[in-house]
């Protein structure tokens, strides 16, 4: 369900959270569903228990998932209070949209690319 | 807790360790780089009992492992030239084992036979290499160990191999809280496996620090400065540079963002932090203390 791409630039534990969050912020990883444990993680991925429980204490204090104790972790309904992530992804739009004006898209196509955004809602 | 301190070792009067200090929180997994001749095995093969210290102190959860059976029956290993007797089979073996950890499990034993598929009746000595390494992992495992310790341990594996033997080890830290100290060369395994890494050169621990200090206290960054800036400002503390193009490589000892706000002063048209490799921050680590390597055209 996760994998790891060694020629990539990030810590692995970025790369845990970021694969966790894609399915969580997806829905293939549905609200309250139960995450695999760290233990079973740490023997599928062959990795230090460690590095994957910095990425789960991450992913909640930014509020995708949250733990019961003894029972594990779970997916978050939604994770609203995530600020940084926000800003984070409207710098990467910001970016984007540098480049897609530079390629010669009209400000209209982008607008009309939001509004198709705001029909699948 | 594995901890050493000061620890000399010489042999006809070189020093092999020469005040080695470094310390193993319980249930971490740490990792021992340096480079050849550094001093790593025997470190290692003071940690097992094997060699006694000239001076300094070893102990390993406050005991001292010196002439210890008891402690050294929680503490099993696997070392760079594993030892098996001659004639023996895989169940010889097993049984040899037995006798020297009452924590030894069958049951594992028996799990295991088929996680590596190796006949147990063989006689070791015709096993290949990665085999009887592989031998080596399957009897180790089966000791149910608090301390283990590994040299060189995936030397001589297949890749399947030593994602299955990293698999197990991993599993094993995670359920029963196992402490792993390995020495390796392979820092691309190492940095998935290790929390804590311990950098060795000349018998000394030059520094150690858990993967996410290590991480987080040097940093790559890709700079291009305005047109007419064509040299690094002398003012940023820089431990190493190098130039391609207009793109400056700037390695800094500090975190990400402290690197940026340092260079946007100078307004540069792009800048982009990389987080660096172990083997990078290995090799600027060690340059400082020159060993480096040297341009040789042969």
């Amino acid at each position: 369900m996760i994998s790891l791409n060694y020629r990539d630039s990030r810590p692995i534990y970025e790369q845990i959270k970021d694969e966790l969050r894609k399915l969580i912020v997806t829905g293939a990883m549905s609200a309250d569903e139960k995450l695999p444990s760290v233990r079973a993680l740490a023997s599928q991925l062959a990795i230090n228990p460690n590095t994957i429980q910095r990425a789960y204490n991450e992913l909640e204090s930014e509020g995708y998932i949250y733990s019961v104790p003894g029972k594990g972790s779970f997916a978050s309904a939604d994770a609203g209070t995530d600020g940084a992530r926000k800003e984070e992804l409207l710098a990467k739009v910001q970016e984007l949209v540098k480049e897609l004006r530079y390629l010669g898209v009209t400000h209209e196509d982008l607008l009309a690319l939001l509004e198709e955004g705001k029909e699948h809602d | 807790m594995i901890e050493v301190n000061n620890l000399v070792k010489t042999f006809d009067g070189f020093a092999a360790l020469d005040g080695a200090t470094l310390s193993v929180p319980s249930g971490s997994v740490y990792g021992l780089v340096g480079p050849n001749g550094a001093g790593k095995s025997t470190l290692i093969r003071h940690l097992t009992g094997i060699y006694k210290q000239d001076a300094g102190s070893i102990s390993i959860g406050g005991q001292s492992v010196w002439e210890n059976p008891a402690l050294k029956a929680t503490i099993a290993a696997i070392p760079d030239d594993w030892y098996y007797f001659l004639q023996s089979t895989v169940v010889d073996m097993m049984r040899f084992y037995r006798g020297f950890y009452p924590q030894f499990s069958m049951e594992r034993y028996e799990k295991l036979k088929e996680v590596f598929s190796i006949d147990e009746k063989k006689t070791i000595r015709h096993l290949s290499k990665g085999m009887q390494k592989q031998v080596a992992f399957w009897l180790t495992m089966c000791c149910m160990p608090d301390y283990l310790i590994l040299d060189e341990p995936v030397d001589g594996l297949d890749p399947v191999m030593r994602r299955q033997v990293w698999s197990l080890v991993m599993g094993d830290v995670a359920e029963r809280g196992t402490t792993v100290l390995v020495s390796s060369h392979n820092l691309r395994e190492l940095e998935d496996v290790c929390d804590h890494v311990g950098i060795m050169d000349h018998g000394k621990v030059l520094l150690e620090r858990s993967l996410e200090q290590l991480q987080d206290n040097m940093v790559k960054l890709q700079v291009v400065f305005q047109d007419g800036m064509n040299e690094v400002p002398a003012d940023l503390p820089v431990l190493h540079a190098s130039k391609i193009g207009r793109i400056h490589t700037l390695i800094m000892r500090m975190n990400a963002e402290e690197a940026t706000a340092k260079v946007q002063q100078y307004a540069p048209l792009l800048v982009d932090a990389i987080p660096l490799t172990l083997e990078e921050i290995f090799i600027y680590e060690l340059g400082g203390a020159n060993y480096a390597v040297k341009d040789i055209v042969l």
